[in-house]
């Protein structure tokens, strides 16, 4: 099963800022644990959310070179309130440092335009130039269909492309 | 024993800092908890939890934060806190300046009150009577 | 697909700590994929692992009196990550408790190696408090992670210790 836990892309300004949708139904596996009585959208979800909107603007911003994005770190994640099936959780996450080998984020999920989670993580970057000889082959696929899905994500709900902002000079990069 | 009164306040930055996510140059005297450095509820108890831990001091629930205003419906009248809760209020902090507080006092600005300031002076406080 | 990111407790003292194992598998669903082939599980899991396993040693603690629900991850920092084949543990401990809230600290283990700590900070919401808008009763605690405490208890592998004692 693919972990994937945004549906849409909204905005992008590359090495900066976007915003990302997921939209939340009963339908979702982990409803029935999580919790029969009361399902609401596990707390670490909205964070994958987050890291996952993350991970894509690191993937646009440096032309997909990172096979693979990792959470390394994250600190002080507050949650405030429910987010339960029929929702849509918004994330908007902004960029506070791009390396080619990590960064740093902070990132805000709403609902309704409420407040539900908010805090700031840091991802590891995996390239093709870290990898074995052998794993290229799959390094190339996963790079294939990351870039097909993103191009899928490029839309917003109602059809319209999302709109890409160009990408700033080199010198915006740390 | 700390009474050097520039190493506890930097204590304190740190404190902030960690439990709120925020730039330690940002964790000023007058800054507010909850509009300037963006502490949730939740954050409130875990700066607690840190300040017991830098200092070794114990700090008995509503001592420092008095959250039992809230909680207690004889301080609450809707949205405004009342009379005794102002009572009450003005004895959890004693150096903060109420006069524009109690012209309005909405529960939702009662977070306003709080600064980096009070801390210090709650700490100073303690460390003192130790 | 069950949300149950623990498979038991290995160790369990009340209001102390507790320390529960997973094992990751091939064939469990949220794996992601590296380029040397081998899946890893992602960390945000290993966050919940550790908050299953926190979340039942302060709710047991309390009775199970209350609804512990997650309300700040203080920090999640992981140097490595699991792999299929791979036994994880999360040992949890109990930093500071009352009925507001619990504090959790805790380490995770790839086959005995520290790999990661997760800090977290959990809510308790009674159920009897209708201000807000909630259901009567506890809904956390469900008989699927009841059910990692009985069969830890029954084993008898190492008893649950009473508080005060040790």
């Amino acid at each position: 099963m693919k972990f994937a836990f945004i549906d849409a892309i909204t905005e992008l300004t590359p090495g900066e800022r976007i915003v990302a949708v997921k939209a939340v139904t009963l339908a979702e596996d982990y409803f029935a644990d999580h919790f029969p009585t009361f399902p609401v959208l596990p707390g670490v979800l909205m964070l994958q959310a987050m890291v996952e909107s993350a991970g894509w603007l690191v993937r646009h911003t440096l032309d997909f070179a990172p096979i693979v994005i990792l959470l390394r770190e994250a600190r002080n994640v507050t949650y405030k309130s429910f987010v339960r099936p029929g929702q849509l959780l918004r994330l908007e996450v902004t960029c506070r440092r791009l390396s080619e080998s990590d960064s740093d984020f902070s990132g805000i999920g709403y609902c309704d335009r409420m407040e539900v989670v908010k805090g700031r993580f840091s991802l590891r970057h995996v390239s093709v130039t870290d990898q074995e000889r052998q794993g290229r082959s799959t390094a190339d696929r996963i790079v294939k269909e990351a870039r097909a899905r993103f191009a899928l994500f490029l839309r917003r709900r109602d059809g319209v492309p999302c709109a890409v902002v160009d990408a700033p000079s080199q010198d915006s990069l740390t | 024993m700390d009474s050097d009164r520039d190493d506890v306040f930097s204590k304190i930055q740190n404190v902030l800092s960690d439990a709120l996510g925020v730039d330690t140059e940002e964790v000023v005297s007058d800054a507010t908890l909850q509009g300037d450095l963006g502490a949730e509820s939740i954050d409130f108890l875990d700066i607690v939890f840190r300040l017991e831990k830098a200092f070794s001091i114990k700090i008995p629930r509503g001592e420092l934060f008095p959250d039992d205003i809230l909680n207690n419906p004889e301080y609450l009248d809707g949205d405004r806190i009342t009379a005794s809760g102002l009572v009450k209020l003005k004895e959890a902090l004693p150096h903060t300046d109420l006069t524009e507080f109690e012209k309005s006092p909405d529960v939702s600005k009662m977070a306003d009150l709080f600064t980096v300031d009070t801390i210090l002076k709650y700490v100073e406080g303690r460390l003192a009577a130790a | 697909m069950s949300w149950i990111w623990i498979d038991h407790f290995v160790e369990f003292a009340s209001g102390r700590r507790a320390s529960a194992v997973k094992m990751v598998t091939a064939s469990e669903g949220y794996l992601q994929e590296l380029p040397s082939g081998d899946p890893v599980l992602p960390a945000v899991l290993m966050i919940e692992g550790m908050a299953q396993t926190a979340g039942i040693l302060v709710g047991e603690a309390r009775g199970f009196a209350e609804n512990v629900i997650l309300a700040k991850i203080r920090c999640a920092r992981f140097d490595d990550y699991a792999k299929p084949g791979d036994r994880l543990r999360y040992d949890a401990v109990i930093d500071s408790l009352d009925d507001r809230a619990g504090v959790t600290s805790g380490t995770v283990f790839k086959n005995e190696a520290p790999i990661g700590q997760v800090d977290l900070i959990f809510s308790h919401i009674n159920p009897a408090d209708r201000s807000l808008d909630l259901p009567d009763h506890n809904f956390v605690f469900t008989e699927s992670f009841m059910s990692l405490l009985a069969t830890f208890r029954n084993h008898g592998v190492e008893k649950v210790e009473q508080p005060g004692a040790g």
